[in-house]
């Protein structure tokens, strides 16, 4: 298979005041298609970080990346966006839903960004909440659905435009272990039949441990990447 | 994303937050209603002043005094003057008149009559020159030729306190007194006809007016030459041009040349600018309200900073998230205009009404003689197609330019700061 992401010497440092602190210091590391990598580390070392940085919300001060072969660094904004709007699904700790649009409405705002019609894209994103098991839940807006519930729509809203990576920052960290877990067995099953490749930040060993393979992040530094077998354990 | 879209987002968006919406939206309609009241007035206003002066002076008519305001008034005109504007280019028709200011009419009773003048004109070139004002009641007719003691009298001359002390076929005394009130000439003319009545207009009112031929004027004592010659132009447009033609056939000052239609466009200049300044201030207001917008907006991109840091996350363009501040500016500025368009028609016919009855118990209180129906000042708003296009393209415009500063601060929102950002 080949690598569908491909990260070299990327080096990033955010000022907090006048001290500038660096977040990422040197990471190198390619991921294949198809791929379900998890990136461990504690709270800190720079996972968020790297995330952004290959979900082209930010720009590496040195290294470089490439998605599906593609410099992002040469990309202006505009072709940015355009990448994340074809290319990436975003899943986040807080499920980051707007909380005035029903989950339908959600689902279906990358299509709307996209320019797909409404009518079309109404259809699609129901299919999509079928897909997470939210066809009767389409209606009702985030504040009236559960945790679990909501990062399900979210997750719906970033397969919706069947992005080739989808990244996910802490997507249980909100969830009880065991809407976690199933969040997490949920992603996987999409991987396997979709064959999305997935990036997932976690904290938590065990989610980490469900992966193709490890990338174990300390103080901005790869300490170890792991190939892990598949293992549905709870 | 589509414009549509874009405005329909932006809709929904606007009545998430009803309250807010609503009174942001008020700031403009305030703005649209005072412009457009005001526009709808001032264009009234001035289609009546205009329509008044339409009235009042036959636009067409050049009326030429001897001497000049600078110089003091010349002696009166003799017909080689006469022949020389009539041979000027465009002049249609010239007629001379004989103004005889100290002329006192007695009627057989010796009641003196209310005319303030006598006029001694050519009835027939008269009739042509003036054929609005030259109109008698019935049962009189204009003198002919032979009859050179006839005379004709404005409606308010053969009228006193509401008597008539003058009619046709009467006859009545036309004195003419030195400056010491001495008479030094009397003669009777018989009334041919009486005047319609036509209100004050224009320079003069021929109510208070009474007219003999030219040739029995001229062979009074005391009476040299015309006092005004009134000449017709084949067409208004050519009126300044005329005026000039006229002026250079006399030595400089020797004359006045009061041409009506140039009178008149000064007038309308002068309403222009009037307008204008009234229009400049009522957008005052409107500026207000987009200070409004800016504010609200500002306020609203910081609430929703997080939202916009989803949308460009998700793969929106920071173009994308411009158009939706934008298209909710906008739509603001549409609904405020939408709103204001028609309270402010509303609110011009309320203050037309107000004003003209101020005016009307003004006029009744300060006048002396009762103003006739047609003298009575009434505002009309008018409606007007331009000022109604400008009023709403200024509230969108207004809105946007105001919506920019807090929408580009949105669309440059760094995303990953704004997916922080509590």
């Amino acid at each position: 298979m080949t690598a569908i992401l491909e990260v070299q010497g990327v080096k990033k440092s955010y000022s907090l005041g006048k001290v500038l602190v660096p977040a990422l210091q040197n990471v190198s590391f390619n991921v294949k298609e198809g791929e379900f990598l998890t990136i461990f580390g504690p709270s800190g070392s720079g996972k968020s970080t790297l995330l952004h940085l290959i979900g082209c919300l930010d720009r590496p001060d040195e290294g470089e990346i490439f998605i599906g072969g593609l410099n992002v660094l040469k990309l202006s904004d505009d072709k940015l966006a355009e990448l994340r709007l074809t290319r990436i699904g975003f899943i986040f700790q807080f499920f980051n839903l707007l909380p005035r649009l029903t989950a339908l409405k959600n689902v279906e705002l990358p299509l709307t960004i996209a320019g797909v019609p409404e009518k079309e894209a109404v259809n699609i994103a129901e299919e999509m909440l079928k897909l997470v098991g939210l066809e009767a839940r389409m209606n009702h807006k985030p504040y009236e659905l559960s945790g679990g519930e909501q990062q399900r729509v979210a997750i719906a809203r970033a397969l919706i435009n069947n992005p080739k990576i989808v990244l996910a920052d802490e997507p249980t960290g909100n969830l009880d272990t065991k809407t976690g877990w199933e969040t997490v067995q949920f992603m996987k099953k999409l991987n396997e039949e979709k064959g999305q490749t997935f990036i997932v930040v976690t904290h938590d060993p065990h989610i980490a441990e469900t992966a193709d393979r490890i990338i174990h992040l300390k103080d901005g530094l790869i300490e170890g990447i792991k190939e892990a077998p598949r293992r549905n354990k709870q | 994303m589509k414009l549509t879209r874009l405005m329909t987002m932006a809709l929904e968006n606007l009545k998430q937050r009803k309250l807010r919406t609503s009174l942001t939206t008020l700031g403009v309609v305030i703005g649209i209603t005072t412009i457009i009241a005001l526009a709808s007035l001032g264009e009234g206003f001035r289609f009546d002043v205009k329509k008044r002066m339409e009235q009042g002076f036959e636009l067409n008519v050049l009326i030429i005094f001897p001497g000049s305001f600078m110089a003091g008034l010349g002696p009166g005109f003799n017909r080689t003057d006469v022949d020389a504007i009539r041979s000027v280019d465009n002049v249609s028709l010239v007629t001379p008149l004989v103004t005889m200011p100290t002329a006192e009419l007695h009627n057989v009773n010796d009641t003196k009559l209310g005319a303030f003048t006598v006029g001694g004109i050519n009835f027939t070139e008269m009739q042509e020159m003036l054929p609005e004002r030259f109109r008698l009641m019935s049962g009189g007719h204009f003198p002919t030729v032979d009859e050179n003691k006839s005379i004709i009298l404005g409606y308010r001359a053969s009228i006193l306190n509401d008597t008539v002390v003058a009619k046709v076929e009467d006859n009545v005394t036309l004195m003419l007194k030195d400056r010491y009130g001495r008479i030094f000439y009397n003669a009777t003319f018989k009334v041919a006809g009486i005047l319609e009545e036509g209100g004050t207009s224009g320079i003069t009112n021929f109510d208070y007016w009474a007219f003999i031929p030219a040739e029995t004027a001229l062979k009074m004592p005391g009476v040299e030459g015309y006092q005004i010659i009134l000449a017709k132009v084949a067409d208004t447009k050519y009126s300044e041009h005329v005026a000039k033609g006229i002026r250079s056939k006399f030595s400089e000052y020797s004359i006045t040349v009061f041409v009506p239609s140039s009178l008149m466009r000064q007038v309308d200049n002068i309403l222009n600018i009037i307008q204008i300044f009234l229009m400049a201030i009522a957008s005052i207001s409107l500026l207000v309200a987009g200070v409004g917008i800016m504010n609200i907006m500002t306020v609203a991109v910081m609430e929703r900073t997080r939202e916009i840091g989803i949308m460009k996350a998700i793969g929106a363009k920071s173009r994308t998230i411009l158009g939706m501040f934008l298209a909710e500016a906008a739509l603001v500025g549409v609904i405020g205009g939408l709103i204001g368009v028609p309270t402010g028609y509303g609110l011009s016919f309320a203050l037309a009404n107000t004003l003209s009855t101020l005016i009307q118990s003004s006029q009744q209180t300060t006048s002396v003689v009762q103003p006739s129906q047609t003298e009575r000042m009434m505002i009309n708003p008018l409606f007007s197609l331009e000022w109604t296009i400008i009023a709403f393209a200024f509230a969108i415009i207004v809105c946007i330019i105001f919506g920019l500063y807090p929408a580009r601060k949105a669309a440059k929102l760094n995303p990953v700061e704004a997916l922080r950002y509590e």
